[in-house]
């Protein structure tokens, strides 16, 4: 009996010091809006979780030490995705029940975020995309389904559709072959191409899909060489660029046929391994640090100076995004979730990369850079936009 | 028309040239230890690290890069060779199978802490076309197709004249007629698994300069293209894994261009899956060992 009351003692007093410790957890930083960022801080990815949150803490600190928003700081807590949907998931319950974080930016991998949406949604607490290119994301968003869910990041197929436009538009290309990585990523990239290409008057001849680690591709490229296609869409590993790269002068496909799409056409050592094949290349990117704006610039500068190193995209989205969700809440003029998101949904926001407005899917129409691989240097050729179609319902 | 398939033809036997090089090292090994060995593209790793390393490191010529990778390959080959390979002589089949499988993990992990996992650019070689039939190729490539040439007819004339080479067939015969006549079976074992090794390598490094990308990885994309050849050819049969590696490399390219690279890869397992309905013992022998 005596046991028995002891242990219903202790745990009531443990009861009690945990909802002390809730209260004083919550309540710490009085008038702060707290703002959780979920990104990959360990594993594989944990190079972009990292980028992603020092890029969000120097947005935090511009604004905290310009007085914060209407008097208010913010404060940023960091859950880690590990870059698996599971953790993920913990991490955004974490930040909703125990750290009560009014918005959450988050995550980098887009199989994570997709896992993220259903408890934003149901815990009513703003989720805002900054990183994650999976069409899928905001097409379950706005009127698809998630009203809590916001992205501010092209994705795949604003990507396919700016290249695919720009070979068509701009360099008069409408034949077409594909060679791209048979993955989720590499056939989403070329079903999105083909969605827009009737729209274009262009058309693929040839269509082909390559495993991961594949080397051999003299008989497919002899075979695109014969089908006259003026140009090869190609959303690939960036590992074996040069290898086709290399191949492609061999058949005598280089300087005559350019690679458009993207895997990393304008990374220094794969243009050293084929300049000639690689000679016009075209490809989309959603940021660079030589990206010619004043506001993108002395963004990098600042970021040089605190961290020691070149901010990379997944940096500057989560510093951007910061900075465009602090405008949302200013506007509305409290931080109450439903206010934001309203304005959130009809912001009009000067980015570094241009204005930033919200469609119907609460996904953010941006532009993209475009690069084209001149004299075995990309030359950036400006930055385009493009308006996707949702499926009718 | 013609000429397309020619040139896809050619690029099969491109392709099969090098199959044929790793396989028949593979095959050899099998007649004599009877262990298939799963390991086997990690010594065609293991010349091409050694190739890109005096390369990179040392910034030797590339035929200098050649004798390094397959040299550097032979060492490690005798230290396998000595505590691992020579031990599986006459042990039941599971014990070559798992030691080769450790070792592939052992190499292949080994390899990616010292150099780490990241793709590596091998610079080397004679990558400039030439133009032959009327289409163009690498100038490495057609020297592959020579060397392959080559080695085959060393091996054969290696396996029917030489002293080693008769112990060889001996040995994959009969291991305890050989011990009873004298030959030195474990010698023999391990002088053909570091002449198996040192073929591979000397694969790797002929196709680094086309396929460009260097990783600890690697050698295990060869280690299971190579096994649906050696099943074909015959285990232990020289001649059948050179035939074997050609029809495999003219079937693949003819696939990838008229049915799609897609598919490519299937064609290794599916032909495989025939023989072994068809004929398990091989497509070209029905008893023959080298």
């Amino acid at each position: 009996m005596m046991h028995k009351l002891d242990r219903r003692a202790f745990c009531f007093a443990m009861g009690l010091i945990g909802l002390g410790a809730g209260s004083i957890d919550a309540w710490a930083e009085d008038g702060a809006i707290r703002l959780g960022i979920v990104a990959p801080m360990s594993g594989p990815n944990s190079r972009y979780g990292s980028y992603s949150l020092r890029g969000a803490q120097l947005a935090a600190e511009e604004i905290n030490s310009a007085g914060g928003i209407g008097g208010r700081k913010i404060a940023i807590t960091s859950g880690d995705s590990q870059g698996t949907p599971v953790e993920g998931v913990s991490a955004t319950r974490r930040l909703i029940d125990l750290d009560k974080v009014d918005f959450i930016i988050g995550d980098v991998s887009s199989s994570v975020t997709l896992a993220m949406q259903p408890v934003a949604e149901d815990a009513g607490v703003l989720l805002l995309n900054a990183a994650s290119s999976n069409p899928k994301i905001t097409y379950a968003a706005g009127v698809g389904g998630f009203k809590w869910t916001f992205r501010n990041y092209p994705t795949d197929e604003n990507r396919a559709l700016i290249v695919i436009q720009y070979a068509v538009e701009k360099r008069g290309f409408t034949k077409f072959a594909v060679l791209s990585v048979d993955s989720d990523y590499g056939r989403a990239a070329v079903d999105f191409t083909k969605k827009y290409l009737p729209g274009l008057k262009g058309a693929i001849l040839t269509e082909d899909y390559y495993k991961e680690g594949e080397v051999d591709f003299r008989s497919v490229l002899a075979k695109i060489r014969d089908s006259g296609a003026q140009a090869i869409i190609m959303y690939g590993n960036a590992d074996t660029t040069p290898i086709i790269g290399r191949q492609m002068i061999e058949v005598g496909l280089a300087g005559k046929v350019p690679l458009i799409g993207n895997a990393e056409f304008n990374t220094e050592s794969t243009i050293k391994a084929a300049p000639k094949a690689l000679e016009g290349a075209v490809e989309a990117a959603a940021w660079l640090p030589a990206w010619d704006a004043p506001r993108s610039l002395a963004f990098v500068e600042k970021f040089k100076a605190k961290y020691r190193e070149t901010p990379n995209n997944h940096a500057y989205v989560h510093w951007e995004t910061v900075h465009l969700l602090a405008k949302a809440i200013e506007a509305a003029g409290s931080a109450d979730r439903a206010k934001v998101r309203d304005e959130l949904s009809k912001i009009k926001y000067d980015s570094a990369m241009g204005e930033v407005t919200f469609d119907d899917h609460n996904q953010a129409r941006l532009p993209m850079i475009l690069l084209q691989i001149e004299n075995g240097k990309p030359a950036i050729k400006g930055a385009y936009s493009a308006e996707i179609k949702y499926p009718a319902k | 028309m013609l000429s397309a398939i020619l040139e896809q033809i050619v690029n099969g036997i491109v392709s099969g040239s090098v199959y044929a090089i790793v396989a028949v090292g593979m095959t050899m090994i099998f007649g004599v230890l009877r262990a298939i060995n799963f390991a086997h593209g990690e010594y065609y790793m293991l010349g091409t690290f050694g190739a890109w390393f005096a390369i990179e490191y040392f910034d030797l010529p590339y035929p200098v890069a050649i004798a390094i990778g397959v040299i550097a390959t032979a060492v490690i080959a005798v230290v396998v060779g000595k505590f691992v390979m020579q031990r599986i002589v006459g042990a039941p089949p599971e014990t070559g199978v798992l030691a080769t499988l450790g070792i592939a993990l052992v190499l292949q992990n080994t390899v990616i802490l010292v150099f780490g996992g990241g793709y590596k650019f091998f610079s080397g070689g004679y990558i400039e076309p030439v133009s032959i039939f009327g289409f163009t190729l690498a100038e490495q490539r057609v020297l592959i197709i020579i060397v392959c040439i080559l080695v085959f007819v060393g091996l054969e004339l290696m396996v029917t004249y030489s002293r080693m080479g008769k112990a060889m067939r001996a040995v994959s015969q009969n291991i305890e007629c050989c011990a009873v006549v004298g030959i030195d079976v474990p010698q023999v074992a391990l002088r053909t698994f570091i002449l198996g090794a040192c073929l591979a390598a000397l694969s790797g490094v002929l196709t680094a300069p086309v396929n460009v990308s260097v990783y600890g990885g690697m050698g295990e994309i060869i280690t299971f293209k190579t096994l649906p050849v050696i099943i074909m050819g015959g285990l232990g049969n020289v001649r059948g894994t050179f035939f074997a590696a050609m029809i495999l490399g003219i079937a693949e390219s003819l696939v990838a261009t008229y049915v799609g690279l897609q598919f490519r890869d299937t064609v290794g397992f599916a032909t495989l899956l025939l023989v072994l309905m068809w004929r398990p013992h091989g497509l070209f022998s029905a008893q023959a060992r080298f």
